[in-house]
């Protein structure tokens, strides 16, 4: 088959897909084709996207290829799509999520050491949410339940696998370069009282 | 006069023993606990003072503290001294451990946050009972998703009241045949339409038990698009 040929059968299935399309998936319409091909393709049809200024383009996410508008017209669907965005994850959700990343399968007593605090509302959350699923049991005492990260997850934070996330190793060596200072500020919390605060009352100071 | 009070909101007591160390800019690994310690407590006092809860874990963590601190202050025997391991070691390497994660999921919120200018296509709509509107995130079904969505079948079958015994009408073999023979016929199936033909409990759960043999040879995948969602069968 002629490459102008799979190109055009190639982009018809990417298009009319609303997941990312998996090279199995590719097959199952058109037999011959393989990852090379289809890195080609992806490549050759971005390239003409670009050039005739398409408002979308073809992203590798979760071990497929999707089509998704370009960032810069984000503004004008949101305000299409408002009241259907989704809730940004909290930051307790982010940092169990991390924890399950690099150590999946992992339990929820697991996650909940790591981050020194309860997480069982977060694990609902992230279930409903499908970031994480369930893997199977451990054979440890008790048999907690172990949970690992989906595909979804994957698409959510548009990576194509875990190895696009930095690895530990990087991480701590970005935390040891790094002055104290820049860390991200935690959120605040704000309450108004009548009277001043007790012993040493320097909720004011560090919150800035 | 009243006046505001702006108070940072800590995920759990190591985030704000990290805090601490942070502002008072001490060597994490070698951290003054009975300051660290005292300045602990006081928040912990602010925060009972506003009425935030004060979750379990941060009262357990004071305690923890006070322990190190007492351990640090008791004299060790000269000769031993190389030998004894800190107090404050295990602490160390929780709040390291921490810190590391933490830092992840920082790098995750700007993944979130550059994903969502991306906007996909979403499922075209099937037949205008709701879907449409949803994102359709196909994804593999768990037991647990199946089983709610056999309870659901099951409910509605149990409004027929009499009650008759009799023989088995399907075995789970048979019913294993009708499901690839349906998925033959029809390339994928919702598993409500699989089940909507048949009358009895009996065969809808020998349906059921087939169904997840084949998931569990892997004849079938079995997807949905979010919880409770309609569930769909693929012949792998």
């Amino acid at each position: 088959m002629e490459f102008e040929t799979a190109k055009e059968i190639i982009e018809a299935l990417i298009f009319a897909s609303d997941a990312p399309v998996t090279l199995s998936r590719i097959r199952a319409a058109l037999e011959e084709a393989d990852e090379e091909l289809l890195q080609r393709v992806v490549e050759q049809l971005n390239e003409e996207y670009a050039q005739h200024g398409h408002a979308f383009e073809i992203r590798r996410v979760a071990g497929g290829f999707q089509m998704f508008t370009r960032p810069h017209l984000a503004q004008w669907v949101r305000k299409y799509h408002r009241g259907r965005a989704r809730q940004r994850l909290s930051r307790a959700a982010l940092e169990a999520l991390a924890i399950i990343a690099f150590k999946q399968p992992i339990s929820r007593a697991e996650v909940a050491a790591v981050r020194g605090v309860n997480s069982d509302g977060v694990f609902k959350n992230l279930l409903e949410r499908n970031l994480i699923t369930m893997a199977g049991r451990a054979s440890t005492v008790g048999r907690p339940v172990l949970y690992k990260t989906t595909e979804h997850f994957l698409a959510y934070f548009g990576i194509n696998s875990l190895a696009d996330l930095p690895s530990l190793e990087e991480v701590e060596a970005l935390l040891k370069a790094r002055a104290p200072q820049e860390e991200g500020e935690p959120t605040v919390v704000e309450a108004t009282m009548e009277s001043p605060a007790p012993a040493g009352s320097n909720g004011d100071g560090e919150a800035q | 006069m009243p006046y505001t009070v702006r108070l940072q909101k800590f995920e759990g007591p190591l985030e704000l023993l990290l805090f601490l160390i942070r502002k008072n800019e001490v060597d994490i690994f070698d951290i003054p606990i009975a300051e660290i310690t005292a300045q602990y407590l006081r928040y912990l006092d602010l925060m009972r003072y506003l009425d935030i809860d004060v979750a379990g874990e941060f009262i357990l963590m004071a305690a923890r503290l006070m322990h190190i601190k007492a351990q640090m202050l008791l004299p060790r025997p000269e000769a031993l001294e190389e030998e004894v391991e800190d107090p404050r070691t295990e602490l160390v390497l929780r709040l390291l451990e921490y810190q590391k994660y933490k830092q992840v999921a920082v790098g995750l919120a700007e993944l979130e946050e550059r994903q969502r200018d991306h906007y996909h296509r979403l499922q075209v709509a099937c037949d205008g009972d709701g879907y449409a509107e949803e994102e359709w995130d196909a994804h593999e079904v768990s037991l647990y998703d199946l089983v709610a969505a056999f309870s659901v079948v099951l409910e509605r079958t149990s409004q027929v009241t009499y009650h008759e015994i009799r023989e088995a009408e399907a075995s789970v073999d048979e019913q294993i045949a009708y499901i690839l023979d349906y998925l033959h016929r029809h390339g994928e199936a919702l598993f409500a339409d699989l089940i909507a033909g048949l009358e009895s409990k009996l065969v809808i759960i020998a349906t059921f038990l087939a169904l997840l043999e084949l998931m569990r040879r892997g004849a079938v995948v079995v997807r949905q698009s979010a919880p409770f969602a309609e569930i769909w069968i693929y012949g792998a």
